[in-house]
C-alpha cells in the first residue's frame, strides 16, 4: 500500500512536470525564444555565456575581461567554470541554452567528442571558441593562440636558459586536452630543433636523448596540486643531476619553485614557465625562473564577449573584423627579467588590483 | 511514505522557488535535461542503495562510472570489438567488480569500507594505465547505441519526449521496489540490515544477501558508467565520475536510507537523486547566484531541508504525545 501511494506520487510528479512544459510551449519553447530575443534588436542586451574548462586564476583573468568588455559594448555576461569535468561542461551549456542566452562561448574539453553538443548549442545560439578550438564543429570562429607556436616560443625560451642542454623534465596537468599536447610538442620539437609539424606526438612517459638534450619525461598530474608538487620533488630525486625543468601549465611553475625551494636547488635548477602565476612573475624578478610564456586570457574574455554580443546585434563575422579563416589569434608573448615589470603592471592594472 | 514525504517536499520547494525566479525553468528542454540527468544519477543511487540497505557502503561507484565509461568507447572505437561483445564485457565486469566486493566483505570478513575505497583506487588507476590517460570517446559514431542515453520517447499529442534513461530508471525502480518489498530475498535484506545476526540465526543465509547487494550495486554502477558515457560522448580516465558515489550516496540517505542498514525507499532515492540535479540547474539559471558557490547552496539547502523535516517530525510526535494524554 505505502508502495503504491509511492508510486502515484511518482506518477504525479511526472504528470507535473509534462504539464509544466506542455503549458510553457504556449511561452515558447527555447528555440522560439531565442530567435524572439535575437529579433529584439540592439534596444535589448545581448546575454552572453562564457564556458571555461575548468576553474583556475587564469580563467579569473579572462572573467575580468569579460566583465570589461560587458560595460564597454553593454551585454549582459555570465561566466561558468565547471569543476567537476567534461559532463559539468555539458550541464552548463545546455543550463545556459535553457536560459536562452544569445550567444556562448566555450572552452571545449574534449572538442573531438563534442561536436554534437556544440552543434545543439550552435543551433539555438551563437556558438565561438576560446582558449581551445573545435573545428569539426558549427562554431563561428576561435578566439585564441596557436598552442604549438606558443610551445616554440617557450621552447627557444628553454635553449636560451640552457646554452649547454642537459637534462630536462616536462610539468603539465593532462595531455588529453588538445592545446596541452600541442604545446607541449610545440617545446620538444623546438629545443630538439626539428620542423614545424603540430601532429607529432612524443609519448609521455618515453626518455628523449638527442644530441645535447635529455628530455627524462613529461610528469601529469590531472590539475590535483599536491600531485604536482610530489612530481616535481620525484622528479628531482629520480635525477639529481637535472638542469631544467618546464611547467606548462600555469600552476605548475610555482609548485616546481616549492619544490626546488625545499630541496635547496633554488637558481641550481633552471626553470622555464608558462601563463602569469605570481610566484612565476616574481621568480623572473628574483632570477630563479628565467623566464615564460604568456597568453592573453584576458583578451580571450573581452574579445568572446565584444563578438558575441556584436553577432546577437546582427553585425556579421566580417563587420566585427574576424579573418576569413574563423581564427582570431591573440598571440602569446615571451616574459624575461627586461619586460616583467611592464607585463606585471598591466596584469594588474586589467584584474583592477 | 513518511520518510519521502520530507524530501518530496523539499523538491518541490526548490522546483517552485527556481520556477519563480526563472522562467526558463519549466521550459521543455529544461525538464528533458532534468530529467534526464536525474535518471543517470538515480541508477547509480538505487545501486548505493541497496549496499546501504545491508548496512554496507560502496565507494567505489565514481570509478566503476569511469572504468566502464572509458572501457565502452575504448573497446567500440580502439579495439573494434563490436557492441555486442562489448556491452556483454561491460555487463561481465562490472558483475565480477560486484561479486568480488561481495567476497571479500562476507567470506573474508573485510570491512564494506576497505573493499570498497581500494577499489575506488584499483578501478580509476587500473582505467589510467589501460587506456594511457587518453580521453576515449565515440568520435561521432555508434549513433544508435548513443539513443540509449540520448533518445526520447515522444509522448503522443506533444513534442515533449520522454528521454531513454528515464524509462531505463523507471524499469530498474520498479524491479528493484518489486524485489525489495514483494519478495522474501528483499525482505531478508532489509532485516539483516537492521540486524544481521538476528537474522543468521533465523536460518537466512545473510551471506549471499550482502554478496547479491553488491552485486546489484556494481551492475547498477555499470549501467551508470555506460548511459553516462553513452550521453556525453567521451570519458577522461582522470576525472570521469569522480564523487559521483558521494551523489550517489547522498542521495539514498536523503531518500530515506539509514547508513546503519535496514532502511530505504526506492522512490526516495530517486527524488534524492533529482534534488541534487535540480539544485545545481537551479544555481545556474538563477541569475543572482554565483555559480562558484554552487557547492555551498547545495549543502545550505539539504541541510537546511533535513532539519525542517527532522523539526517537523518531532513537532507531530509531540502533538500526538500531547493529544493522548489529553485522552
Amino acid at each position: 500500500m505505502k508502495y503504491l501511494s509511492g508510486i502515484s506520487l511518482f506518477a504525479l510528479t511526472l504528470a507535473l512536470a509534462v504539464a509544466g512544459c506542455t503549458k510553457s510551449q504556449s511561452g515558447g519553447s527555447v528555440s522560439s525564444n531565442t530567435t524572439a530575443a535575437g529579433g529584439g534588436g540592439s534596444s535589448a542586451k545581448p546575454r552572453v555565456g562564457y564556458v571555461t574548462n575548468g576553474v583556475a586564476s587564469f580563467w579569473v583573468i579572462a572573467e575580468a575581461g569579460c566583465k570589461q568588455a560587458a560595460s564597454e559594448v553593454d551585454a549582459n555576461v555570465e561566466v561558468l567554470m565547471p569543476a567537476e569535468g567534461i559532463s559539468d561542461q555539458k550541464r552548463m551549456i545546455e543550463d545556459l541554452l535553457t536560459k536562452g542566452v544569445d550567444g556562448i562561448a566555450v572552452s571545449p574539453i574534449d572538442p573531438e567528442n563534442q561536436t554534437e553538443l556544440l552543434n545543439k548549442a550552435a543551433k539555438y545560439a551563437k556558438l565561438i571558441t576560446h582558449d581551445s578550438d573545435a573545428p569539426d564543429a558549427n562554431r563561428l570562429c576561435y578566439i585564441g593562440m596557436d598552442n604549438y607556436t606558443a610551445g616554440r616560443m617557450c621552447g627557444k625560451l628553454v635553449a636560451e636558459a640552457m646554452p649547454d642542454g642537459g637534462k630536462l623534465a616536462i610539468f603539465i596537468g593532462r595531455l588529453e586536452q588538445d592545446n596541452a599536447r600541442r604545446r607541449r610538442q610545440g617545446v620538444i620539437d623546438e629545443i630538439l630543433g626539428r620542423s614545424e609539424d603540430p601532429s607529432r606526438f612524443d609519448p609521455p612517459d618515453a626518455e628523449i636523448k638527442e644530441g645535447k638534450w635529455h628530455i627524462v619525461g613529461t610528469y601529469t598530474d590531472q590539475f590535483d596540486r599536491a600531485q604536482g608538487k610530489a612530481n616535481a620533488e620525484d622528479a628531482m630525486s629520480r635525477h639529481p643531476d637535472l638542469n631544467g625543468m618546464v611547467g606548462l601549465f600555469a600552476y605548475n611553475p610555482p609548485l616546481m619553485l616549492e619544490a626546488l625551494k625545499q630541496g635547496n636547488k633554488l637558481g641550481k635548477v633552471k626553470v622555464i614557465g608558462f601563463d602569469e602565476a605570481d610566484e612565476t612573475l616574481q621568480g623572473i624578478k628574483d632570477g630563479s625562473v628565467y623566464g615564460t610564456v604568456v597568453q592573453n586570457p584576458f583578451e580571450y574574455g573581452r574579445q568572446s564577449v565584444t563578438l558575441l554580443a556584436g553577432l546577437a546585434r546582427g553585425k556579421s563575422l566580417a563587420d566585427l573584423g574576424v579573418p576569413a579563416d574563423g581564427f582570431v589569434n591573440i598571440p602569446a608573448r615571451q616574459i624575461r627579467k627586461d619586460n616583467v615589470e611592464e607585463f606585471w603592471a598591466e596584469l594588474k592594472k586589467n584584474l583592477g588590483e | 511514505m513518511k520518510k519521502i514525504l520530507g524530501i518530496f517536499g523539499l523538491l518541490v520547494f526548490i522546483c517552485v522557488m527556481t520556477a519563480l525566479m526563472s522562467d526558463r525553468f519549466l521550459t521543455e528542454f529544461n525538464v528533458e535535461n532534468l530529467i534526464r540527468r536525474t535518471a543517470l544519477f538515480g541508477i547509480i543511487s538505487i545501486g548505493a542503495s541497496f549496499v546501504i540497505i545491508t548496512s554496507g557502503i560502496d565507494l567505489s561507484i565514481g570509478s566503476v562510472v569511469c572504468l566502464i565509461g572509458c572501457l565502452l568507447p575504448w573497446m567500440l572505437v580502439e579495439k573494434e570489438l563490436g557492441v555486442p561483445l562489448s556491452l556483454l564485457l561491460v555487463v561481465g565486469i562490472s558483475l565480477a567488480i560486484g561479486l568480488s566486493h561481495g567476497l571479500l566483505i562476507t567470506k573474508m570478513k573485510l570491512q564494506p569500507f576497505v573493499v570498497t575505497l581500494c577499489g575506488l583506487l584499483l578501478y580509476r588507476g587500473i582505467t589510467r594505465g589501460l587506456v594511457q590517460d587518453q580521453t576515449q570517446g565515440f568520435k561521432s559514431g555508434f549513433s544508435t547505441l548513443r539513443e540509449l542515453s540520448q533518445g526520447q520517447m515522444p509522448l503522443p499529442g506533444t513534442e515533449f519526449g520522454i528521454p531513454n534513461p528515464c524509462l531505463i530508471l523507471l524499469v530498474v525502480a520498479i524491479l528493484a521496489i518489486i524485489f525489495l518489498n514483494f519478495t522474501i530475498y528483499g525482505r531478508y535484506m532489509l532485516a539483516l540490515g537492521r540486524n544481521e545476526e538476528a537474522t543468521r540465526y533465523s536460518g537466512i543465509n545473510t551471506d549471499r544477501m550482502i554478496i547479491l547487494a553488491y552485486v546489484i550495486c556494481g551492475m547498477l554502477s555499470g549501467l551508470g558508467g555506460m548511459l553516462f558515457v553513452l550521453d556525453v560522448g567521451s570519458a577522461q580516465p582522470v576525472d570521469f565520475g569522480s564523487f559521483y558515489e558521494l551523489y550517489a550516496i547522498a542521495a539514498a540517505v536523503l531518500g530515506g536510507c539509514s547508513l546503519r542498514g535496514g532502511e530505504g525507499t526506492i522512490i526516495g532515492v530517486v527524488i534524492g537523486a533529482a534534488v541534487m540535479q535540480v539544485l545545481k540547474n537551479s544555481i545556474t539559471l538563477i541569475d543572482w547566484i554565483p555559480t562558484n558557490i554552487e557547492y555551498a547552496v547545495i549543502g545550505a539547502v539539504i541541510l537546511g531541508g533535513v532539519v525542517v523535516d527532522e523539526l517537523v517530525k518531532r513537532f507531530a510526535a509531540k502533538r500526538r504525545a500531547m493529544a493522548q494524554a489529553n485522552q
